[in-house]
C-alpha cells in the first residue's frame, strides 16, 4: 500500500508552475493581439507548435517525461518580437533558445538560462537590425498584472524586483539616462524583469544572492542602454538578463562560501 | 551562545519569535477534552523508526509477552532494549531489505506487565541510566547530529525537552502536561542527571510548564510551523556538529519517565490527535505505542479503508502502525489529494495532470518557511544529487527528516528531502565510523 501513488505530497509541480506562468502571460498576449490584430496568431501557433515539437523530440530521445513549458516560452517570444521579423528567423531563434537554453541540460529546471533570453539574444546577434516590439500603455498594464500574479504566488522573488528597481533608478538618475521614466514604463522592460530576469531557474537561488542578482541586472540594463545607442531598452533588457543569469551561479557560490564560514564561526563560538 | 537577533528575555525565560514558517490551514485542532480509548488489538515495533539499529530479535512468533518485556536489542549495543508496548502474543515478525526488521507485531491479549524498581534510580546516575535502558525508555531519546538512539557512555552538551507541537491539528502539549505536572517535573529533573549541561524545556509563551532551577531552564518559541520542532530549537540555542551533540526527547516520553520513576510501571499509552480531511471532527485518543492505525480510527470514521498517515499531513510515512515518535494520525480522504490550504485558484489547478518532471525550481518561498541559518535551495540540490560532502558543509548535520518536510511540500520536484537527508546522514555515519 503506497499512499504516494494516489496522493500529492507537494503543492507545486512543474505543470502548475507552467500553468501559473501562462496565466500571467495571457493578458499581455490578449492586449498584443487586440492592438496588432490577428496577424500575430499565425506566428504564435507556429512557434508554440515548434517548441512543443522540440520538447517531444527530446522527451523521446532521452526517455524523459514530456514537459509543456515550451508553450509559455513561445508566448513570451511573440510578445518580444514584432511581426516584421521573418517567420523562419523567429523559428530558428526559438529553436536555438529552447535547445541550448533548456533541453540540452535536461529540460525545465535543470539548466541555468532562460530559453527566451537565449533565443532573443541569438536573434539580435545573428540578424542585427531586428528591432523588438514597440510597446504601448495597455501592454505595460498587462505586464504589471503578470508580475503581480507571479509575486503573489511566490514564483517571482520580490528581492529580485526590488534589487532591480533600486539599481535601475539609482544608476539611471546618476548617469542621467534620457527618458528614464519613459523607459521604466516600457512593457518590454517589465516583461523582461518579470519573466526573463525573474525566472527562478535563471536567477540566483539564495536570498542574499537574489538581491545582488537584481542589483546586477538593473545596473546592466542601464549600462547597456548607455553603451548601445540603437537597440534601446528591450535589447538591453535581454542582454542584461543573459549576462546576469550567467553570473547567478557565481553569486550563489559566494553566498554559500559566506554562509559556510559564518556557520563555522557559530559552531566555535556557540 | 544563541542567536541574539531572534531572542528576547521575557520574565526570566528566553523567548524566540519566528516569522518564517508556514501556517497550514487544516481546520480546528482537537479540543482539550478527555481522550477516547479505542480497543487496540495489534501493536508493532517498526524497524524504520530506528535508523541504523541492527535488531536482534529475542522472541519468536507465538511467544507470550508481558508489557515491558524485552523483545529486541540493538546487536551493536546490546544494552539498548526494545520492549513490548502491550501484553500479548507475538503474531508476526517480518523482515525487509537486507534482513532488516520490518515489523514485529503483537496481538494484544491480557494485561500482564513487568514492574521495575525505581528506588536506586532516584539518586544514582548510573542506576537511572540502567533503569531507562531496562524499561526501554532509553529509546525515546534521540541524539543530534544523526538522530540515533544515544550511546550509553555519551554525555550530551544539553537535553532538549520538546513541549511544543506546531504541526497542523496537533495535540496541545500544555494541556497534557498541566494535567500531570508532577510526573513532568519528575521526568525532567531525572534528565538533568544524564547531562552536565542544561536541560531546556521548550514551550510556547505562556505560564511555565515546570519549576526551573539550576540547569533546568525554560525557553519559549512562538511562530508558525516549524517553530515547534526540536530541530528549530536546537539550531537557535545550541547548534550541533561533529564536535557537539545534544539529545532531544518529546514531552510525553518525559511524562512516561516521570511515571516510571514514581510507580515503577511503564506508561506505554500516548495521547494522540486524530484529524484530517477524511474526518468530520478531530479527536483526542489514548493508545499504546505502535498501535495499528486502522484500529485507532475505526470508531471515528465509517469509511471502509481510509488512507492513514502516521504523523501530520506533511509527513510521508505510509506505515500501518503508529510511528515511535509520532503523536498524531492524519486521516485522508480516499483518492483525494492532500492539500491543506485551498483558495479558489488551487481548485482551478486541480484538473491539471501531475507532472513527472522532477526538477528543483528554487523558489523564494523555500526561505520563507525555513527558519535556519542554512541555505535551503543549495542544500536541497546537494541532497538530491547525493553530494554528501556539500550537504554537510551546508549544515545537514543539524537537521533531521521532519525539519525538511515543509521544503518537500513546497518543492515542485516532489522529492522527499527527509528520505534523502536520512541517506546522506547514514553515509556520513559510515564514513566517520561512529
Amino acid at each position: 500500500m503506497r499512499v504516494s501513488d494516489t496522493h500529492r505530497y507537494a503543492f507545486w509541480d512543474t505543470n502548475r508552475v507552467i500553468a501559473i506562468t501562462v496565466l500571467a502571460l495571457l493578458p499581455s498576449l490578449g492586449v498584443t493581439i487586440w492592438e496588432n490584430g490577428s496577424a500575430i496568431i499565425a506566428p504564435l501557433t507556429f512557434l508554440a507548435g515548434l517548441s512543443v515539437f522540440w520538447y517531444s523530440v527530446f522527451a523521446r530521445l532521452r526517455q524523459m517525461p514530456m514537459c509543456w513549458d515550451g508553450i509559455s516560452w513561445a508566448i513570451l517570444f511573440v510578445l518580444f518580437l514584432p511581426d516584421a521579423v521573418p517567420l523562419w528567423q523567429q523559428g530558428l531563434a526559438l529553436s536555438f533558445g529552447v535547445i541550448m537554453g533548456a533541453l540540452i541540460f535536461g529540460g525545465h529546471g535543470r539548466g541555468f538560462l532562460n530559453p527566451v533570453t537565449v533565443g532573443i539574444a541569438f536573434l539580435l546577434f545573428s540578424f542585427p537590425g531586428s528591432a523588438l516590439q514597440t510597446p504601448t500603455v495597455s501592454t505595460t498594464i498587462a505586464a504589471v498584472y503578470g508580475g503581480a500574479l507571479l509575486l503573489a504566488t511566490g514564483l517571482l522573488s520580490l528581492r529580485i524586483v526590488v534589487g532591480f528597481a533600486g539599481s535601475f533608478a539609482l544608476l539611471g538618475t546618476l548617469f542621467s539616462v534620457p527618458d528614464l521614466w519613459e523607459s521604466a514604463r516600457n512593457a518590454s522592460l517589465l516583461l523582461g524583469v518579470v519573466f526573463l530576469i525573474g525566472d527562478p531557474i535563471a536567477a540566483a537561488s539564495t536570498n542574499p544572492g537574489r538581491s545582488i542578482y537584481g542589483l546586477l541586472a538593473g545596473s546592466l540594463v542601464i549600462f547597456l542602454t548607455l553603451s548601445t545607442d540603437a537597440s534601446g531598452i528591450p535589447a538591453a533588457t535581454v542582454f542584461a538578463a543573459l549576462l546576469s543569469s550567467i553570473f547567478a551561479p557565481l553569486i550563489d557560490q559566494i553566498v554559500i562560501w559566506t554562509n559556510v564560514r559564518r556557520r563555522a564561526g557559530r559552531q566555535i563560538n556557540g | 551562545m544563541f542567536d541574539q537577533s531572534k531572542a528576547a528575555v521575557q520574565g526570566n525565560a528566553l523567548l524566540f519569535k519566528f516569522t518564517k514558517g508556514l501556517k497550514l490551514n487544516a481546520g480546528a485542532g482537537p479540543n482539550g477534552n478527555i481522550p477516547n480509548v479505542p480497543e487496540i488489538n495489534h501493536v508493532a515495533l517498526l524497524g524504520s523508526d530506528y535508523p541504523s539499529v541492527k535488531f536482534e530479535v529475542k522472541v519468536t512468533e507465538g511467544d507470550e509477552v508481558k508489557s515491558g518485556q524485552i523483545i529486541c536489542v540493538d546487536r551493536d549495543r546490546p544494552e539498548i532494549r526494545f520492549i513490548a508496548p502491550a501484553a500479548g502474543k507475538i503474531s508476526r515478525i517480518s523482515y525487509g531489505a537486507r534482513r532488516r526488521l520490518g515489523a514485529l507485531v503483537i496481538s494484544v491479549e491480557g494485561n500482564g506487565e513487568l514492574v521495575f524498581d525505581p528506588e536506586p534510580a532516584s539518586k544514582d546516575r548510573l542506576a537511572l541510566r540502567n533503569l531507562l535502558l531496562e524499561s526501554g525508555a532509553w529509546t525515546s531519546l534521540r541524539s543530534r547530529p544523526f538522530g540515533h538512539i544515544p550511546n550509553l557512555d555519551s554525555c550530551p552538551s544539553a537535553i532538549f525537552i520538546t513541549a511544543t507541537d506546531s504541526f497542523p491539528l496537533a495535540v496541545n502539549p500544555s494541556e497534557i502536561i498541566t494535567a500531570q505536572s508532577e510526573m513532568f517535573q519528575r521526568g525532567a529533573e531525572a534528565l538533568t542527571r544524564l547531562t552536565d549541561g542544561p536541560v531546556f524545556v521548550c514551550q510556547v509563551p505562556g505560564p511555565p510548564l515546570i519549576e526551573t532551577h539550576g540547569r533546568l531552564e525554560i525557553v519559549s518559541f512562538s511562530g508558525p510551523h516549524p517553530s515547534g520542532l526540536p530541530g528549530t530549537h536546537i539550531h537557535h540555542l545550541m547548534p550541533v556538529s561533529h564536535q557537539r551533540s545534544v539529545w532531544q526527547i518529546g514531552y510525553q516520553d518525559v511524562l512516561a519517565i516521570g511515571h516510571l520513576l514514581k510507580t515503577g510501571r511503564i506508561m506505554t499509552k500516548r495521547t494522540l490527535s486524530i484529524g484530517g480531511a477524511g474526518l468530520a471532527k478531530p479527536a483526542l485518543i489514548s493508545a499504546p505505542l505502535g498501535a495499528k492505525l486502522a484500529e485507532l480510527v475505526r470508531h471515528l470514521t465509517s469509511a471502509n479503508s481510509p488512507t492513514l498517515i502516521s504523523g501530520s499531513i506533511l509527513s510521508r510515512r505510509d506505515t500501518a502502525y503508529l510511528g515511535r515518535y509520532d503523536l498524531q494520525v492524519t486521516v485522508l480522504e480516499r483518492e483525494s489529494p492532500v492539500r491543506p490550504v485551498r483558495p479558489f485558484w488551487h481548485r482551478l489547478l486541480d484538473w491539471l495532470p501531475y507532472s513527472q518532471q522532477k526538477a528543483i525550481i528554487p523558489l523564494e518561498a523555500f526561505e520563507r518557511v525555513f527558519p535556519f541559518h542554512i541555505l535551503p535551495a543549495p542544500l536541497m540540490r546537494s541532497l538530491a544529487v547525493g553530494d554528501v560532502e556539500t550537504a554537510m558543509r551546508l549544515g545537514c548535520l543539524e537537521l533531521l527528516e521532519e525539519d525538511l518536510e515543509l521544503l518537500s511540500w513546497l518543492c515542485p520536484s516532489n522529492s522527499d528531502y527527509g528520505a534523502l537527508l536520512r541517506r546522506a546522514l547514514e553515509s556520513l555515519v559510515e564514513e566517520s565510523g561512529i
